[in-house]
C-alpha cells in the first residue's frame, strides 16, 4: 500500500442488539481498487457491519480505520467520506430525483451538473417525483445518491436489489469505474459476480 | 476524487431550503399550525364572549391566552421536524452527508420562519377581535420575536429528542416542559408589561438570554442526540 491509496481495515468487531450478539470478532481489510464481499444469511450482521464502517452505529469493540492518501479519519469525517447505498438509506418522495440528487449533493460541496449527467447514465428521468419512482429507479436513485460525491469507499448493502438487467449492467459499470480511485465494501446473502472480488468475507463461517 | 468542501453556511442554506421546498409541496406543517392557531382562536373568543364579554381588569391578561394559542399551534406543528426524516428513512443520507451543526440551524432557521409566520398572521387578529389594549406595540413585537425563537429553537431540539425515542407523541410534553417553560414565562410576562404599559426591558433582556443559552445548548448537545 503506498501513501497516497487508500485503505480500510477494521478487526474485532463487537456489535449486538440487547443480549442478541450479531458481530462477534469481525475483521477484514481492503485497498483501493478492490471490492470487499462479505456474505452471510439473513441476521448475520452483513448490514451491522456496513452501519459500522459507515459511522452509523458504533461498535462496542474492535477498530475501524479508514486511511485516504495518508491521512486517518474519524467517525464523522467517515459519514462524510462514504457512499451508501442501502435499503435504509431513503430519498424525499416529495422531490424529483434531480432535486434529490442537487440537494444531497450541494451539501457535500458537489455542483448540479454533474448529477445531471449521472442521472443519464442511470436511465433516471430526471423531473419525475422520487415517490412516484419504480421500485427498480429507487434504487438506481440510491446508487446516483451514493456516487454523485465521488467517494472513496462504497459501502453496498444488497446493491443489486430490484434491478433489472439493464439497471444491474449500468450500476457494475459504475461500480468498476469507481475502483480506478476508491474501494468497496459490498455486502450480500449470496455471492455476486460483481469483478474485482480480492477478499470475501463470510459471517456465517 | 472526493473532497470534503463544501460550507457551514451553505449547509445551513441548503438544508433550510429543502425544508421549505418540501412543505410547500405537502404542506404539513402549513395547514396543521393554521388549523390549530385559527381553530384555537375561535375557540376562546366563542367562549369569552369576544371583547364585550371580557370585564375591562381581566383584558390584559388576554396576553397570556395570545401565547397559550401560539403554543398550542407550534406545539403541533413543530415536533414532527425529525420524525419524517426518520419516518421516511431520509435521516441515514442527512447523516452521511451534513454536519449536525449545519443541520440543527437549517432546521431551527425553518422552525423560526414558521413560528413568526404564525405569529405575525394570529397576533393582529387577535388584537383586533378582542380590541386588546396595547400600550406598548413594540415591547409587545419584541417580546413576541424573543418569545417565538425560544419556542422554534427549543422544538426543534425536543424534535430530534422525540424522533429518537420510541414511545413519540407523550414524549414531547415531557421533554417540552422544563426546555420551553422559561421562555414562554418570561414571553408571558412581557406581553403583559407591553399591554400594561410597564417597563419590559429586564425581561427582554432575560429572554435574550435564555435564547442564546438554548441555542448554545441545543449546538452542543444535538450531535450527541443525533448521531450514534
Amino acid at each position: 500500500m503506498t501513501a497516497d491509496s487508500i485503505c480500510l481495515q477494521f478487526e474485532d468487531l463487537h456489535r449486538g442488539f440487547g443480549r442478541l450478539r450479531v458481530l462477534r470478532g469481525v475483521s477484514g481489510v481492503v485497498y483501493e481498487g478492490e471490492i470487499l464481499l462479505v456474505t452471510g444469511s439473513n441476521g448475520s450482521g452483513k448490514s451491522t457491519l456496513l452501519r459500522c464502517l459507515a459511522g452509523l452505529a458504533v461498535p462496542e469493540r474492535g477498530t475501524i480505520e479508514y486511511r485516504i492518501q495518508g491521512r486517518s479519519y474519524d467517525m464523522a469525517q467517515r459519514r462524510r467520506a462514504v457512499g451508501y447505498v442501502a435499503p435504509e438509506a431513503d430519498f424525499y418522495r416529495e422531490l424529483s430525483a434531480v432535486e434529490n440528487l442537487d440537494f444531497f449533493g450541494r451539501l457535500r460541496g458537489v455542483g448540479a451538473a454533474a448529477g445531471r449527467r449521472l442521472l443519464d447514465e442511470l436511465g433516471l428521468p430526471h423531473d419525475r417525483l422520487a415517490g412516484a419512482l419504480s421500485s427498480g429507479m429507487q434504487q438506481r436513485l440510491r446508487w446516483a445518491l451514493a456516487l454523485h460525491h465521488q467517494p472513496p469507499i462504497l459501502l453496498l448493502d444488497e446493491p443489486l436489489q430490484n434491478l433489472d438487467r439493464a439497471g444491474r449492467h449500468d450500476v457494475l459499470r459504475l461500480l468498476q469505474n469507481h475502483l480506478d480511485s476508491g474501494l468497496a465494501v459490498v455486502a450480500n446473502p449470496d455471492p455476486l459476480d460483481v469483478g474485482h472480488v480480492a477478499r470475501h468475507l463470510d459471517l456465517d463461517g | 476524487m472526493w473532497r470534503d468542501i463544501s460550507t457551514w453556511t451553505a449547509e445551513v442554506r441548503w438544508i433550510f431550503a429543502k425544508e421549505w421546498r418540501c412543505e410547500l409541496r405537502t404542506r404539513y406543517a402549513l395547514n396543521t399550525l393554521g388549523l390549530f392557531a385559527f381553530t384555537t382562536l375561535i375557540v376562546v373568543s366563542m367562549a369569552l364572549g369576544g371583547p364585550v364579554g371580557l370585564s375591562e381588569p381581566a383584558r390584559p391578561f388576554l396576553a397570556v391566552l395570545l401565547w397559550v394559542i401560539l403554543l398550542f399551534a407550534a406545539t403541533a406543528g413543530l415536533p414532527r421536524t425529525f420524525v419524517h426524516e426518520e419516518e421516511s428513512r431520509t435521516a441515514v443520507q442527512l447523516r452521511l452527508a451534513a454536519r449536525p451543526s449545519s443541520l440543527f440551524c437549517g432546521k431551527a432557521f425553518y422552525n423560526l420562519t414558521l413560528v413568526f409566520a404564525l405569529e405575525a398572521l394570529i397576533t393582529p387578529l387577535y388584537v383586533v377581535i378582542f380590541e386588546l389594549p396595547v400600550a406598548s406595540r413594540g415591547g409587545l413585537v419584541l417580546g413576541l420575536l424573543a418569545g417565538g425563537y425560544g419556542l422554534a429553537v427549543g422544538s426543534t431540539l425536543v424534535a430530534a429528542m422525540i424522533a429518537q425515542a420510541g414511545t413519540r407523541g407523550p414524549l414531547f410534553a415531557v421533554v417540552a416542559f422544563p426546555i420551553l417553560l422559561p421562555v414562554l414565562k418570561i414571553a408571558v410576562d412581557a406581553a403583559l408589561a407591553s399591554v400594561l404599559g410597564e417597563p419590559a426591558i429586564s425581561l427582554l433582556t432575560l429572554a435574550l438570554l435564555y435564547d442564546a443559552m438554548l441555542t448554545i445548548g441545543s449546538l452542543m448537545v444535538f450531535p450527541a442526540i443525533w448521531n450514534p
